[in-house]
Formats: structure tokens, sequence, C-alpha cells
């Protein structure tokens, strides 16, 4: 089959001159690469934060009837906790932070299709933070991170601050989403079609439309709460002729798939990361990209389970119950098409494929206790208990989480040129595994027990396996603090990684580690999928993306 | 009544001119290809009814009524 | 970024660069057009639950909304969408002039709407019974809405009004227009959302 050319003259000829000077170089960055670091490592310092506020909820309930910080201190800080955590570190770091970094070369091109937008995307994200986390000075939110009313619109000024700054992340992931829709759509390298793709860009093209689309209904709930509070327009009190039921609908409609804005690219990282350390192409990938795009379609179908305690009507309950056990088919297609790549694979043990691999045993657990969760007469027993706090960070932490991790040790050999140290690594691993479950574990049987979460004390019965969770937590903490200290040492004394340390067939290993601000000298030529580890690379163009010679860059200003 | 008499006749008038217009730049634009023609054919088709729907207010067919207790 | 600078390096002739990033900001700029879709239909959603909550529409003793001069300020704005696609029209055909009447055309009958909605909120404010934000939910839903769309609105008169400026230090040319294409779009888009508005308000 003919494969077009790169149109000569076009975005994909068209090399600018390098940015000259500190600023325009790192700070105030156009290079999707650097705005992906920047995101990379401010959601990690969010991730400090809101870890540290772990550790304060971990040790409260320590002891049943607390006793280390005040009862309303304890639901300022598990509010700020989920918030942080969710929009904060999760969504930028997969969105902004790997999307930005990595998808941009896998397709071959330059940068994104509005860079400057992505660069405000960026720095309306520290902005935001700081926000959030000032509403600690004027009484920060404590109806837990879904702000439900009435609690929320009794709230003190914080929680006005609170819907402020996750409005404007908000826009900075609508921003986001909107551009990467148009990149993947429009500056696809020639050759390379929707199915020839790498899966992590599968993953951030199912994502993108959610980010665009459910973000701005929250962005609406959140306005509507704050003209609520601030102005007394009444939208969700009950006492003006608002409803509170209202509210759910309107956050649950984001916060649904904004769950798949947390996982779909964590599975794309997954995707990637699997079959390079297997030495297989990956199995089932048109299964895999569109149970992806269907994950992404039916996310925005089933947020009524949220609700099931809410007093919605069986009739209306029923449908989000059946299409959210529907959701499991596609992630189920998923979890069997990286076990079959796995199979007889010539497994290389990295630490990333080591989160990878537990990414997928974890993931798996959290998945089927979402599919326990979707049934309506077990979600009743387990509403708002402990189960809930259990499946959540089985998802987000063993799955999200864990993707995060596998995709900073498979790409920081890319973005520095260095490798992160090994033994931290797996020692790195190993600990946060072993601390994680221990922490997550016993909170299914302690919601079933009847625990509710976000309390600040507990029956004493649940006495023991608090504390052992809490000791569990802290262990996670420490494997957290060594991968830490892994990055920071590794960027100074880390071993060379040349540019393919993993012998990986995507575009972005076939560039200088780190790459150019340019990424390619000459855009390539795309004929096949490059999961085939039998087969030559599918690409054309790529011969002097090696060498030392000089790119052809525009002269003048474009 | 006197204002709202123009007002009607202002709706009905313009919502017969605005109806034709928009119908009729359809019509001459049907053919035109590209992602934004078809937004633009939407959007007309949209205009359009609402013109008419300005039109069927204006005559007092349709319009809001309070209900209920 | 100086106004006659957008546009500055356009050329007639087929610049592959232009038309590709041309492209991107088609695209970019209806996906814009479909978020915003849903921040109104978010509010949309609200205002039908609230109504339908059961208290019977309006609720009591809120001021009576005045069909008929919404019928004729719809037909006002909706009138300045086929202006605007007049102004359009002409430019792509050449005829400047004609294009220039158009636009400023479009900008009046827009400035016009927004002055009816003012005489509109002060009829609701000042009538018999006041009506406000707080109001309850019909002031709630009603103002917010309206209101959106009326900053919207304002938006869009303060961008056509930019591209007359433009338009007359000679920015665009036959081949490169997005600008003007774009606020076409746009200004098609806020007539859009007023027809569902003027239906979901005042015709049920």
């Amino acid at each position: 089959m003919a494969v077009a050319a790169v149109p000569a003259g076009g975005i994909a000829d068209h090399i600018h001159p390098e940015p000259q000077g500190f600023v325009r170089r790192y700070v105030f960055s156009l290079d999707h690469k650097i705005i992906g670091i920047q995101y990379i490592i401010t959601a990690f310092v969010f991730m400090v934060l809101a870890g540290l506020l772990a550790e304060v909820i971990r040790t409260q309930l320590l002891n049943a009837n607390g006793g280390f910080v005040a009862p309303e201190t304890y639901n300022e800080v598990y509010s700020v906790h989920g918030s942080a955590m969710i929009w904060l570190v999760i969504i930028p770091l997969l969105t902004g932070g790997f999307g930005n970094l990595v998808f941009p070369l896998q397709i071959g091109a330059r940068d994104v299709a509005f860079p400057w937008l992505n660069m405000l995307s960026f720095w309306i994200f520290p902005v935001a933070g700081l926000m959030l986390f000032s509403s600690f000075l004027m009484g920060a939110p404590t109806a837990g991170w879904m702000e439900y009313p009435p609690v929320s619109l009794q709230g003190a000024a914080g929680t006005s601050m609170w819907a402020a700054a996750i409005f404007l992340v908000g826009v900075s992931s609508t921003m986001t989403g909107i551009n990467f829709v148009v990149t993947i759509l429009k500056m696809r390298a020639p050759g390379m079609t929707f199915t020839r793709m790498p899966l992590f860009v599968w993953g951030q093209f199912a994502t993108a439309p959610l980010l665009m689309i459910a973000t701005t209904a929250l962005a609406a709930a959140l306005a509507a709460l704050f003209i609520e509070r601030q102005f007394g327009v009444p939208f969700f009190d009950p006492t003006k002729g608002g409803s509170p039921v209202m509210w759910q609908h309107m956050f649950w409609f984001y916060s649904h798939p904004a769950v798949y804005i947390m996982i779909l690219p964590a599975f794309g990282i997954i995707s990637e990361v699997l079959p390079t350390f297997s030495r297989k192409p990956i199995f089932g990938y048109k299964l895999i990209a569109f149970s992806s795009m269907a994950i992404a379609l039916a996310g925005f179908m089933v947020w009524a389970h949220h609700m099931f305690t809410s007093g919605l009507a069986p009739f209306l309950q029923l449908p989000f119950m059946i299409i959210t056990f529907l959701i499991g088919v596609p992630t189920g297609i998923k979890i069997f098409s990286w076990t079959a790549t796995l199979w007889r694979g010539k497994i290389h043990y990295t630490t990333a494929m080591l989160f990878a691999i537990g990414f997928v045993g974890l993931f798996t657990l959290g998945g089927i206790t979402g599919i326990f969760l979707a049934a309506i007469p077990f979600d009743l027993h387990v509403h708002g208990t402990y189960f809930i706090v259990g499946h959540i960070h089985y998802v987000l932490v063993g799955g999200s989480l864990m993707g995060v991790f596998a995709g900073m040790y498979y790409w920081f050999p890319k973005m520095s040129g260095r490798l992160l140290n090994e033994t931290l690594g797996k020692l790195h691993f190993w600990l946060f595994f072993i601390g994680f479950n221990g922490t997550f574990i016993p909170m299914h049987w302690l919601g079933m027990l009847g625990m509710p979460r976000e309390v600040a004390t507990y029956d004493p019965q649940f006495t023991f396996w608090n504390r052992f969770e809490s000791v569990s937590s802290y262990l996670m903490t420490f494997a957290i603090l060594i991968f830490f200290v892994n990055v920071l040492w590794s960027i100074r004394n880390g071993k060379r990684s040349g540019p393919n340390p993993w012998g990986a067939r995507t575009l972005e290993w076939q560039i200088p580690s780190p790459p150019h601000y340019y990424n390619f000298k000459h855009i390539p030529t795309v004929y096949g999928l490059p999961y085939d580890f039998s087969q030559p690379l599918p690409y054309k163009g790529l011969e002097e993306e090696l060498t030392d010679s000089p790119p052809p860059v525009a002269a003048g200003a474009h | 009544m006197n204002a709202q008499l123009i007002e009607r006749l202002g709706a009905v008038i313009g919502g017969v001119v605005v109806a034709v217009v928009a119908f009729y730049a359809l019509y001459k634009d049907w053919q035109a290809t590209g992602i934004e023609n078809q937004v633009f054919k939407l959007m007309l088709v949209l205009l359009g009814v609402g013109a008419v729907l300005a039109l069927l207010a204006g005559l007092n067919i349709v319009g809001f009524a309070p209900k209920g207790a | 970024m100086s106004v006659a600078a957008i546009g500055a390096d356009a050329h007639d002739g087929v610049d592959q660069l232009y038309v590709e990033t041309r492209e991107l900001r088609l695209q970019g700029f209806l996906l814009f057009l479909i978020s915003d879709c849903v921040l109104f239909s978010s509010f949309i959603f609200a205002y039908l639950y609230l109504r339908n909550s059961g208290q019977g529409w309006p609720p009591p003793g809120i001021q009576r909304l005045d069909v008929a001069f919404a019928a004729w300020n719809s037909v006002v704005l909706f009138g300045s969408g086929a202006t605007m696609h007049y102004a359009l029209e002409n430019f792509k055909h050449g005829n400047f002039m004609k294009y220039m009447w158009f636009l400023l055309a479009t900008i009046v009958l827009g400035a016009g709407f927004l002055g009816g909605q003012a005489y509109e909120y002060n009829h609701l404010i000042f009538g018999e019974h006041v009506t406000w934000w707080g109001s309850g939910i019909f002031g709630a839903s009603f103002f917010t809405l309206t209101g959106m769309h009326g900053l919207h609105v304002f938006f869009g008169v303060c961008y056509l009004s930019v591209l007359v400026l433009q338009s007359a230090a000679g920015v665009y040319t036959k081949g490169k227009f997005f600008g003007i294409t774009a606020g076409t779009l746009y200004w098609h888009f806020v007539d859009v959302i007023w027809v569902v508005l003027f239906s979901i308000f005042y015709l049920i």
C-alpha cells in the first residue's frame, strides 16, 4: 500500500529555531517534553503533600478514639487528601505528565497541536493546587472530596476556595483534552493509521474526550455550588427549592468518567511496558484499543452507581447496575490480553515490568470489588464504608499509581538519558507492594463489618486491623521515599541509558535520550505496528536520527 | 398592550424574514463539503427552527403559560 | 500580540504550513464549542431537574415572563446570525465592503439583543414580583443560564468588534481568514444556544 510522504512545507517540515535562555527553555517552555516534566514534578510535589495528609489520617486511626487531630481537622484532612490526589496528582501525572511527555513522540510529531495552550494548561495547574491547599488557612472543606450539599453549603470559606481551585484545574484539563484530541487526529506521522498507533496513544485518545466533556460538566456543578454559597443562588439547598440529589447527579456525571481518566492512560502505559519486557507482540492489539474506547463511552452511562443509597427509584437504578456490570467486559478483555502477552514471553524483570505485572494483579482485584459494588444489594450494605475506600485505593493506587511508577522507570531514561537505579527500584517495588496490600486489604472486611468512611473515630472492635493498616501505610510511604531518592540520585549519577536501553520498538526509542527539542530531524513514515519483535522496525526515514548531523531548521520566524 | 403588539408584530415579521433567509442560505449551500460547512449547515437549520419558534410565539401559538397551583 | 500582527505573514498562494495549522485550529475551535455545549447542557439539566421537582412552574410569587418581548428579542439575535452568515459569504466572494456592512449589522443586532436582555432583566427585577438571582430556583436557573448566555454574546460582540478593526487593517485576505470563520461559528453557536434557552424558558 502506497504511503503518502510528508507534505513539503507543512508542520512536519517546520523546525523552529531552538528557544534561548533559561526562562524560555525551562520555565515558560512551549516544548511538550518540558511541559510534561513540569507536570510530573509538580504532581509529585502535591503527592508528597497529599501523602502527608494520608499519614495524618492513618495516624489518627491508630486509636479507636482518635486523638491525633481534632475531628473537624480530620474532616479537612481527608477532604483535601482525596481532592488533591485525584485532581492534583493522578490526573495531571497521567494526562499532562506522561501524556505530554510520550505520545507526541510516539506518533512522530514535533509537538502537540497547540503548544501555547499546552503551556497555559500547565501553569494553571500549580496555581490551582496552591489555591486548594490554601483552603487550610480559611477552614478547608470538610465534606469529603465529594462535597455533598447541604453540608458543603455550610462549610467554611475553604469550601468555596476548593470549588474555585478545582474549577481552575478543570479548565486546564479541558484545554489539555482538546489539545490531545486534535494532535492525535491530525498530527500522526505519514502511514500511522489508527490501527498502527501505539497503545499508549490509544489510551490518551480514549481519555482526551473525557477530559474535554466530563470536566466541563464538573465545572458547571462547581460553579453552581460556588454561586450558591457566595451569592445565595439556590440550586442545592432543599429549604429554598433546590435539590441535594441534583448535586450528586451533576458531580458524579463528571466523577465517574474521571475515574476512567485516571485509569485509561495507565492501561496504555502497561500495554507498552508488558510487550517490551516480554519480547512479544501485545496480544489482542485491536481488542485493547477498541475496548479503551468502549470503556470511555460507557463510562458516561454509569454515574448513578455512586448514588444507590440516595433514594432514586429502583427502576432508574437498575440500568446503571447492568451497564456497570457490562463495563467489566472490556476491562476483562484487557486483563486477559495482558496475561496472554506475558504467556511464554521472555520476561525481563526490570522494575518497570514488576510494576506493570503488579498493576495487572492489583487492578484486577480492584476491578472485581468494583463488580461487587455494581450489585445494588451489596452496595446498599457497604456504601459509605471502608469497603469503598479499599476498592478505590486498589484501582487508584494498585492501579493508576503503579502504572505511574511503571511509566517512570520505563521513560525516565528517555527523558534524562540515565537509568533509574534498579536495586533501589526493586526495593521500592517490593516494599510498596507489601505496604500497599497491608494497608488496603483489611479495609474490605472492615467495611463489610460496618466501619464507616470519613469518620475520625471508630468502634474499638476494628482497632487491630486499623493499626495493621497504619503500620503498613508507613511502610508504603517509606517505599515512595526510596523512589524519590532514586530519582534525585539518578538524575546525576544514573547509568547512561543511550537511546534505547530496553530494545523497545515505538518511535520514541529511535531518537536520542533525551530527545532534541525538535524530536525528529525528519518525520518518519510508518509501515506497521511496532510490537512485532520478529520483524525489522516498521519505519522509514530514521537513518539520521542518531547521528550528529544538524537538523534542517527553518530560516526566520514562523 | 401596544408595546406587546409591536413586539409580536416584530417577532412575526422578523421570524419570517430570518427563517426564509436561513433556509434559503441552507438550500444554496447544500452541496458544500468540509467539516466547517457541515457545521454551518447544521447551525443554519437550527437558526431557521429558532426563527420559526419565535414566529409562532409572536402569533401566540406556542408560549409559556403558567401551570400548576 | 498586536492586532495587525495576527496573520501578518499572510500572503496569497498555497501555504502548506497555513493550511495545516488552519485545520488544527478549526478542529480545536469546534471541540471548544462542544465543551461549551456541555457547560450549557449541564445547567439546562439542572434547570429542568429543579423545574420538575413538583412545585408547579413558575413557583408562586415569581414575575411572569414576557413571551412577546422575548420572541422579538430572539428575532433580533437570529437576525444577527443571518447577517453574520452573509458577512462571511461576502468576504469569501471578495466583496469587502458588503462584508464590513454585514459585520457591523451583526454587531449592532447583537448589542441590541443585549440591550433587550437588560430590559428583560429590568422588567423581572423591578416588576410587581421582584425576581432576582436568589429568588428561589426560578431566579437561580433563569438568571444563571440567560446570564451565561448573555456573557457569551457579550464576548462575541467584543470579538466581532476586533474583527472589524483587524479587517480594516487588512489582516484578512481571501486565502487566510480563519478568524472570520471562527467568529461566524461562535456567533452561530451563541444563536443556537439561545434557540434552546428561549424554548425551555419561554415556550414550555
